[in-house]
């Protein structure tokens, strides 16, 4: 018998029993559907994470105050209240292969201008700030030298805040009244930057960036700094930096518990081994539905093995091998799978598309999803099949056909 | 003519558990081509088991068949199913056709199994089932058929590869007397075409009208009765007569006489 002679069998034998076929492909669909959204959903989010933290600026290092255990007895320290302004000074002079240390202190407040009130954060930094994290600025100018060594009252403000604020109108050389807690200070409006986006810890356009020390000394009121940012010299000096930082650190803090440095490397790799978890994580759920469509398949085929023995017995008594039955039935079963899976691609790419498209993200298929779904989907049609297969070829012709 | 089918001392054992069941209890017999041979018997005489062994659907427990020259008692499997395709027409009480596909599908379909082209085989379907005298009939499906109808599809099917034999297991069982005739006529038409059939059967009118009938008792052959002389060019008297002593067999008759009308 030939393939093509067996195939045609199996599918005329499928649309005999229509609704049954498409119900017990249900599963194999869901299955399919599901791992080839998911891994689309993966990959999507996944670049959409990663091209947000390389946007971050090349060789960017971030050192954080870490929250230190507190041990009994022992009230644990306030956060914060560990790096100071020295500290990043003295990092750019000792640490060969670290640049552009810049002391970052954040608060969150009220900005006023005209009646408009926003609440924002307001960002107090120093100038390699604009490098470090790979920001350009639009209008005006960015925080200079000079303001910062003055302590100056001036505001460089994200996009959408500036649009915020002061709508249509020009904000360069505009007054904006910041409120933090019982202070109020005049700030003058010499910059808009450009657009930039979400990114890891916040949203840049909706800051206002001002010198760290005007932020230090008239608004916070602090001597503390919130965080550093850096950069390495290099890429390939990244690890060197870190090392730098971390050793600086813990001679100067005493502890190497009380700060986390981490290069963009690291937080790449780190992010990318969370999505990459996540995604297979996902995917293997989603397995298991494929897995669950193959034991509807093998149920359903079984069934229709027991169904159809009169038949298998007509067709070995007309001549039909063992293996000719056994082809006729795993044909049956991997056509299922193979249409239930064709049918899966195609909702799960719909699927995909309106999840990326809530997501912000392209839905894209890879080819290499929907091989490995179909592939799969086929598989588990072959192994689901044999059983029931080998059972039909077993079948004693004489007892086939006497069978009821 | 050839001796088409060869037994000698065929038994078959059913092993039931506790019970066993001697279905055949050593049974020896001769058909040569071209012969018209009723095997008949009451129900549970082992006719059954005998059909089935010489369709080669099952094996004796011992003893041997030959059939068409080959031995198809230790044949394998897969040999039993290619001798089932060539060499062996099946006609069942129950038609046992397949209900989802048309006459002339059905009786492509031992084509299908013997590896014919589908032009080729859509062309022999078309032609038994003219010659059946379903020429109109043919994208039919069963249900859409008479009972009569359904025999003569199952008929041309059975005729596919051109077997050595036919073998009909009560093929008049399941119709009115009427439809069964006429299936007998058919079959009397193709035995006179040269086609050697053996008709397995309770019903002693059946019976009649083949040219011997082989009784069957509990296992055994009881009487081996000639109506018609055995075929062939040096066969004397037309068919359809029926002199008391037909020519020299190798079982000889234990009981010679004239059954039915």
């Amino acid at each position: 018998m030939s393939l093509w002679d067996t195939l045609r069998t199996a599918i005329h034998s499928l649309r005999a029993n229509t609704l049954r076929s498409i119900l017990s492909m249900l599963g194999i669909i869901i299955g399919v559907a599901a791992v080839v959204s998911v891994v689309s959903i993966g990959t999507g989010s996944q670049q959409v994470v990663l091209s947000n933290i390389a946007q971050l600026g090349s060789n960017l290092i971030t050192v954080f105050p870490a929250v230190p255990r507190g041990s009994s007895g022992r009230v644990q320290e306030e956060v914060r209240s560990v790096f100071t302004v020295a500290m990043a000074e003295e990092m750019e002079s000792r640490l060969p292969d670290v640049v552009n240390v810049v002391p970052v202190v954040t608060g969150r407040g009220l900005l006023f201008a005209g009646g408009v009130n926003v609440q924002a954060n307001l960002v107090g930094v120093t100038p390699p700030y604009v490098i470090v994290m790979n920001y350009a600025v639009d209008r005006g100018r960015f925080i200079s030298d000079w303001d910062v060594s003055q302590q100056l009252p001036v505001a460089v403000l994200g996009s959408e805040l500036a649009a915020e604020l002061f709508e249509d109108r020009d904000p360069i050389g505009q007054e904006v009244i910041a409120v933090v807690g019982e202070r109020r200070q005049a700030l003058r409006v010499v910059g808009v930057m450009a657009p930039r986006g979400q990114a890891l810890g916040g949203d840049f356009d909706m800051q206002l960036y001002l010198p760290v020390s005007t932020m230090m000394e008239r608004i916070a009121k602090t001597r503390s700094v919130s965080y550093f940012a850096a950069q390495a010299v290099a890429s390939e000096r990244a690890g060197d930096a870190v090392e730098q930082v971390r050793f600086f650190l813990t001679r100067r803090l005493g502890d190497d518990r009380r700060f986390r440095v981490s290069s963009q490397d690291q937080l790449l790799e780190t992010m990318s081994s969370i999505t990459q978890t996540l995604s297979i994580m996902l995917g293997g759920i989603a397995s298991i539905a494929l897995l669950v469509g193959g034991i509807g398949i093998m149920n359903i085929m079984l069934i229709s093995v027991t169904e159809r023995t009169r038949e298998i017995g007509i067709r070995k008594a007309l001549g039909a091998k063992r293996r000719t039955i056994l082809f006729q039935f795993l044909t049956e079963a991997v056509t299922l799978a193979a249409v239930g899976g064709v049918i899966g691609v195609g909702l799960g790419w719909v699927g995909a598309q309106i999840i990326g498209h809530y997501g912000g993200w392209p839905g894209i298929i890879s080819s290499e999803s929907v091989a490995v779904a179909l592939g799969f989907s086929a598989g588990v049609g072959l192994f689901f099949g044999i059983y029931p297969a080998a059972k039909a070829a077993r079948l004693d012709p004489v007892q086939a056909l006497s069978y009821e | 003519m050839a001796v088409m089918f060869a037994a000698r001392d065929v038994t078959k054992v059913y092993d039931m558990g506790a019970v066993q069941v001697h279905a055949l209890r050593g049974v020896s017999f001769t058909i040569e081509g071209g012969e018209f041979v009723a095997i008949m018997g009451p129900s549970g005489s082992g006719k059954s088991t005998l059909m089935q062994i010489m369709g080669c659907l099952d094996r004796p427990t011992s003893g041997t068949v030959v059939l068409d020259g080959e031995e198809i008692t230790r044949a394998s499997d897969d040999r039993l199913a290619e001798i089932r395709n060539r060499k062996i027409g099946f006609v069942f009480q129950q038609f046992n056709l397949l209900p989802r596909l048309t006459a002339v599908e059905n009786v492509e379909l031992p084509l299908v199994y013997a590896g014919v082209g589908r032009k080729e085989r859509r062309q022999r379907a078309l032609a038994l089932l003219e010659a059946v005298g379903l020429g109109d009939r043919v994208d039919h499906r069963p249900n859409e058929l008479s009972g009569g109808q359904k025999q003569r599809v199952a008929i041309a099917r059975a005729l596919a590869n051109k077997p050595a034999v036919l073998l009909a297991d009560e093929p008049t069982g399941a119709l009115d007397t009427k439809t069964g005739a006429e299936i007998m006529q058919l079959f009397a038409q193709l035995n006179a075409a040269g086609h050697t059939i053996v008709i397995v059967t309770h019903d002693p009118e059946v019976a009649a009208r083949t040219h011997r009938i082989i009784h069957i008792r509990d296992g055994r052959i009881v009487r081996d009765e000639r109506l018609a002389p055995r075929p062939g060019p040096a066969a004397p008297g037309a068919a359809g007569e029926r002199p008391p002593h037909a020519g020299p067999s190798e079982e000889p008759a234990l009981e010679q006489g004239v059954a039915g009308p």
